[in-house]
């Protein structure tokens, strides 16, 4: 097995990624800002009926329409769409301004059939079906391990709570879509994706090409977040128009249709009761679950939950468990998978559990949580943590902060896998005038794998990353995994050590230089001659594993008198393995927790149930964390070279929320059991909120 | 780079145009002369411009439009309703602004009007004729990087860099008018921009260490060697 | 958005001449073309007023200041003399949405912008307010609406400018007819109080020229609270505006905004603060009055605990 040098030069230093300057500069090119002669632009035509059978589509105006070059209808004939935003029909034209006046003149004709967009509603037995072969709500599939009801007799603490968290979605700042240029020779699409070789089959499956008469580049691209595996429906309408108007397409979604039809992480309606013996140790648990997946939780019926089941009792080992999951369709989008799926979720509910029985009990929640944790480097991260945090000195009694405006603290956790693919391919051509190209069929989603991999290549060859010129987002290089489960940095950092240690040996032996690295590299390379020397490898057993864990503080003020909450610091205690470069590790931690202040604090998919349309298909009510809803952010990340390198980028995004909301309660000593926490959730939680009358469910 | 000096002494709260000078001052600090000429034609034509256009009715057909961006004149043919933003990435070529939302509410297309940052995406081409434009190309033309630029590179204040050029030219505007501004002013001036892969405490640290203040530049975390 | 002609207009009277009959002015843009883009609004031509330069100036006085109607947002909040006579107004134009849009967004169109209610703004719903047949937001989520109306649409003024100034007792200058007209600030908007489909009093043509602030009010106090701390629209916003002698009130003003199509005023209010101390009690004393008749929809009751406060700390803020 093959380890990584004790004594590193350039691994675990801070290193600026290397395309920094580009980014900045605005010269890095992004799937959206292709420029081919010729180009035309696309857009999508899509359902206005959350529900309905469409009767035929006609685009015989819109192809006549000034500047129109290609019209396409998504499928032939008849059918029935069953969301609002489900896409039909989509033409190609000369600018934007064209596209849009053909989209007007599209005729549709449809007969709208009764829809349910919200999930209290599509649960009850005659509630308008989403798929009519099955019911929104299929029964839940039970496990059971132990004695659930009798071991309740045998607890000290029992507490019981319902967790609600609200449809997410992902908003990456790119949204979907890309470039489709179709020639004889095949297809080119410059797409943004979290995975060029998914997008590759799943093209030529679409389009019925060879995978070798399809070819994806994605150099740049601007956040996926779980979104962007597949090409989509506007990537493989993008690629039509492309053929049909013989020039190519850019098509790319606007931020209305990025809330509508690409992705969402499922709700939750957690219903938990939880048992614990006197000395905290926790004995049962019961657990009720369902979600939405949108349109997808009724496709999954037949087997899982599209997305919305939980893995639970989290991190927790619990003898005598009950859990009972399904999930509920509605008519809305489909949910993709969004930063760890499902573990946010769970971690919210099962959390806040923990800490309403760490009242019960009369414990401090940490020491509760100690005491459960089977993890052993997560027990060590909690006692690292509450000493840089100064837990013992902020924790109190819930709600004992002095007001208006009353502070908190809570703490929760995460575990995740974080392994490499091993079916990572990769290449390096070393040139004889010394410069030194890394090829891999990865794409970086904003993780910075071009800095890994000329950090790994540098350390190798006894260079600086600056010398390494690190090609990555073609599906002509070698092939590597999509950038999703946090398994790039894993996958990439062995292969780019396996490739360059051979190209070093091969250099050496061709050249017979004892030591071709550093200071002797130069003229080592100018004798290979005329010829560079390109060596291909693959992923390296030894250098990465997978398990972490991760927990973080949160310090919160609310305000009692408005209900708003700010979040005043965020702690992060995280393992992840070896530490390949700390400046773009902690970013991606940054990244993580400001996700989860969105989660925690401003982020729901809105839907009317009397229209069936999205709400808050915008920016403006669909709200993200801004630089102003920032917190210190205080990272401690536990370097373990010898366990290689572990993906980073969805653990920290786990605990952030469920530790939030504990902060919240501690603060005001009641539970806002339900995300996001907006004043008006605070308020109504302080009693302040006169009650007119009762939900209209 | 001396061109935040130079241009500390502007009084814009006082215009909301910046003077002619100052304007010229400023692109002569980013090492380009040619420029500055160019910037003196633009004034010129553009008077003409507003003079030819003032009453007449235009559109809603493509009509001709001349933009001055980065110093360079650009004449062409756009209808009115046309943005600003896809004018400069779908008729001149210049992809930096990223379009993010097209409702002012992302930031991804800030660029500056006459040295103030404004969202690219609600303002039509057509209206925008007779200001000077900067975009993220122009700040830095000859490919070296500003102290912003590199403030950000340095502190790693950028993920997927979709956001990136919006902030740079949010930050940059600041500084411009702020030349040493406190967090809270950071904070202020970058609101308005959307950053969903989480850079925010990265951004506000690159804005203070571009307008000389290194005290932020400490790093708040720490890696324990853990075996 | 959907084709229209482009004009500028040089003067005043060529403005609203070359406005004809289904055209819209155009200053900074930020409402308009949103609204454009989102197919709400019509327009055969858009009039740029930009260039009409008697509407730029701030022009202060010993009685009373004048702002045109194109001074941007950003000047406000940036002019430091008016910050001193005027910190409400200042507060509040602060808080209006980003520096981006501060830069360009002028005192006219953030005074005329029309109501941010997610229904009246989804390009796929016609509401009353867009002739449809019903108010959605009725029995939809009414999280932020209002909890007055005088009609049957709850959707609230989110004007941050409006509010401050209707506790600055401002006047607004329109054009109008062929003449000069003088609007209070509740006379601006009391159309959208009756009618469903009106954002404010303006009619077709009329075009705000500029609003005179009188100075007799030295004390003045703007907050709001939203979701989020920054670009965020207010659920509450709370100006209030007074002259104080030796810790007592006088000439008082509160406005509020975001719960009502006008600046919510009560003169009870108003009249009660006459002369009182300014303290906690007197200042929530005032809030019961502000509140009183308030109706509360299925999600928006939380607004009346959250106003309560804010009125409470503008006014205490006055003191400061």
């Amino acid at each position: 097995m093959a380890e990584w040098p004790t004594q590193p030069k350039v691994l675990g230093t801070r290193v600026p990624r290397v395309d920094g300057p580009a980014k900045v500069s605005g010269q890095a090119r992004y799937s959206s800002d292709i420029q081919l002669p010729g180009l035309l632009i696309g857009m999508i035509l899509r359902s206005r009926w959350p529900a309905a059978r469409i009767l035929r589509i006609n685009l015989d105006k819109a192809r006549k329409m000034p500047g129109i070059k290609a019209a396409v209808a998504v499928q032939e004939g008849p059918r029935i769409v069953r969301f609002y935003g489900e896409e039909l029909a989509a033409v190609a034209g000369v600018s934007r301004e064209a596209c849009e006046d053909a989209l007007r003149v599209i005729e549709v004709e449809a007969e709208p059939l009764p829809f349910v967009v919200r999930e209290e509603d599509a649960k009850k037995p005659d509630a308008p079906r989403v798929w009519e072969q099955a019911p929104n709500m299929p029964p839940p599939r039970v496990q059971e391990t132990g004695n659930v009801d009798a071991a309740w007799a045998e607890c000290a603490a029992i507490v019981e709570g319902f967790y609600t968290t609200s449809v997410q979605l992902h908003h990456p700042m790119e949204p979907h879509g890309g470039t489709a240029h179709w020639t004889e020779e095949g297809l080119t699409a410059w797409i943004s994706t979290q995975g060029i070789a998914s997008v590759r089959d799943g093209l030529a499956g679409a389009l019925r090409l060879e995978q070798s008469k399809v070819r994806v580049i994605t150099e740049y691209m601007g956040g996926g977040f779980g979104s962007k595996f597949g090409p989509g429906v506007e990537g493989i309408l993008a690629a039509r128009l492309s053929r049909e108007a013989g020039a190519p397409v850019r098509l790319m979604l606007s931020r209305f249709e990025e809330s509508l039809a690409v992705g969402n992480r499922p709700s939750s309606f957690q219903r938990i009761k939880l048992g614990a013996k006197a000395d905290g140790t926790l004995h049962v648990f019961d657990y009720e679950n369902y979600g939405t997946a949108g349109i997808g939780a009724g496709q999954a019926t037949e087997g899982g939950g599209g997305g919305a089941d939980l893995p639970m009792p989290y991190i927790y080992q619990v003898p005598n468990r009950r859990i009972k999951q399904t999930a509920v369709a509605v008519n809305a989008g489909s949910a993709r998978p969004f930063r760890a799926p499902g573990h946010p979720v769970a971690s919210f509910g099962m959390e806040s559990a923990m800490d309403e029985l760490a009242v019960k009990l009369g414990m401090d929640p940490l020491e509760l949580r100690i005491k459960n944790d089977p993890f052993e480097i997560r027990r060590r991260e909690y006692k690292i943590g509450a000493e840089r945090f100064g837990w013992k000195e902020k924790y109190r009694k819930p709600g004992t902060s002095p007001g208006p405006v009353k502070v908190g603290v809570g703490v929760a956790s995460a575990t995740w896998g974080g392994g490499g693919s091993r079916n990572t391919r990769g290449e390096v051509q070393i040139n004889p005038d010394g410069t030194v190209e890394v090829r891999l069929g990865v794409q970086d989603i904003g993780t910075g794998t071009r800095t890994v991999a000329a950090v790994v290549a540098a350390e190798v060859l006894g260079l600086k990353p600056e010398q390494i010129h690190v090609k990555i987002g073609d599906t002509l290089y070698p092939l590597g995994p999509g950038s999703g489960g946090s398994v790039t940095a894993p996958s990439v950092a062995p292969t780019v050590f396996d490739v360059c240690t051979r190209a070093l040996e091969e250099l050496q032996k061709q050249t017979g230089v004892s030591d071709a690295r550093g200071d002797n590299w130069k003229t080592a390379c100018k004798k290979l001659g005329v010829n560079p020397l390109t060596v291909q490898g693959r992923w390296r057993e030894g250098l990465s594993s997978s398990g972490v864990g991760g927990v973080q503080f949160a310090e919160v003020a609310v305000d009692t008198e408005t209900g708003l909450v700010t979040v005043k610091k965020i702690l992060v205690v995280q393992d992840c393995g070896l530490v390949v470069d700390p400046l773009t590790a902690e970013s991606q931690v940054n990244g993580g927790v400001i996700m989860g202040i969105g989660m925690a604090l401003y982020e729901e998919r809105v839907m009317d149930w009397q229209t069936g349309l999205v709400l808050n298909p915008n920016y403006e009510t669909y709200k993200l964390p801004s630089i102003a809803d920032v917190p210190e952010i205080d990272i401690i990340l536990l370097n373990m070279p010898e366990r290689g390198v572990i993906g980073l980028g969805e653990p920290v995004h786990i605990p952030t929320a469920a530790a939030i909301a504990n902060a919240v309660a501690n603060a005001i000593g009641v539970r806002v059991p339900s995300l996001p926490i907006t004043p008006r959730k605070v308020l109504t939680a302080l009693g302040q909120v006169p009650v007119r009358r009762s939900s209209a469910t | 780079m001396d061109w935040f000096a130079t241009n500390r002494t502007m009084k814009e709260s006082d215009n909301p145009s910046v003077s002619q000078l100052s304007r010229r001052e400023f692109f002569k600090g980013l090492g380009t002369t040619a420029l500055a000429a160019a910037t003196s034609q633009a004034q010129s034509v553009a008077q003409e411009l507003r003079k030819l256009q003032a009453e007449k009715v235009f559109g809603p057909g493509a009509v001709p439009v001349t933009l001055h961006v980065n110093g360079k004149i650009h004449r062409l043919e756009v209808e009115p309703r046309v943005t600003l933003l896809d004018a400069l990435r779908n008729h001149l070529g210049l992809t930096g602004s990223k379009e993010g939302c097209d409702r002012a509410s992302c930031g991804a297309c800030t660029v500056w009007l006459d040295g103030r940052a404004i969202y690219a995406c609600q303002k039509l081409a057509i209206d925008s004729q007779g200001h000077e434009i900067t975009t993220i190309e122009g700040l830095a033309p000859n490919g070296q990087l500003t102290p912003v630029q590199r403030a950000f590179v340095d502190r790693d204040a950028l993920q997927c860099g979709y956001c990136t050029p919006g902030f740079v030219m949010s930050v940059s505007a600041l500084l411009r008018k702020k030349p040493q501004p406190t967090p809270e002013e950071v904070i202020h001036a970058c609101a308005g921009n959307i950053c969903r892969c989480g850079t925010h405490p990265r951004i506000v640290e690159a804005a203070l260490i571009a307008a000389g203040r290194p005290a932020a530049s400490t790093p708040r975390t720490e890696v324990i060697s853990y075996g | 958005m959907r084709p229209f002609e482009y004009v500028t207009a040089t003067s005043i009277e060529t403005a609203r001449q070359l406005l004809g009959a289904n055209g819209h002015y155009l200053a900074g843009g930020n409402d308009l073309l949103g609204r454009l883009k989102d197919d709400i609004t019509e327009a055969v031509r858009l009039v740029n007023i930009k260039g009409i330069g008697a509407l730029r100036h701030i022009e202060p006085g010993p009685d009373r200041w004048q702002i045109g109607a194109l001074v941007t947002i950003a000047e406000i909040e940036d002019h430091a003399e008016l910050r001193k006579i005027f910190p409400g107004l200042q507060q509040a134009a602060a808080e209006v949405g980003s520096q981006q849009i501060r830069n360009v967004a002028t005192l006219g169109g953030n005074l005329a912008q029309h109501s941010r209610c997610w229904y009246y703004r989804h390009r796929d719903i016609q509401c009353l307010k867009k002739r449809g047949r019903i108010c959605y937001a009725l029995e939809g989520d009414n999280r932020y609406h209002a909890l007055f109306t005088g009609n049957v649409c709850i959707s609230p003024v989110v004007s941050n400018l409006a509010i401050a100034l209707t506790a600055l007792d401002a006047t607004a200058v329109i054009w109008r007819d062929g003449q000069e007209r003088r609007l209070t600030m509740a006379e601006l908007y009391e159309l959208a109080w009756d009618n469903p489909t009106a954002h404010h009093s303006l009619r077709p043509g009329d075009l705000l020229l500029r609003v005179e602030i009188p100075t007799k009010r030295p004390r003045s106090a703007y907050l709001q609270v939203s979701e989020k701390h920054s670009f965020d629209w207010a659920l509450v916003s709370c100006a209030a505006a007074a002259r104080l002698e030796n810790g007592r009130i006088y000439d008082a003003r509160v406005a509020l905004g975001c719960i009502s199509p006008v600046p919510h005023q009560v003169a009870a209010a108003n009249q009660f603060l006459e002369g009182k101390p300014l303290e906690r009690d007197v200042a929530e004393k005032a809030a019961d009055l502000l509140l009183t008749g308030a109706e509360p929809h299925e999600h928006n009751a939380y607004k009346i605990p959250m106003a309560r406060a804010l009125i409470r700390r503008t006014l205490l803020q006055l003191g400061t």
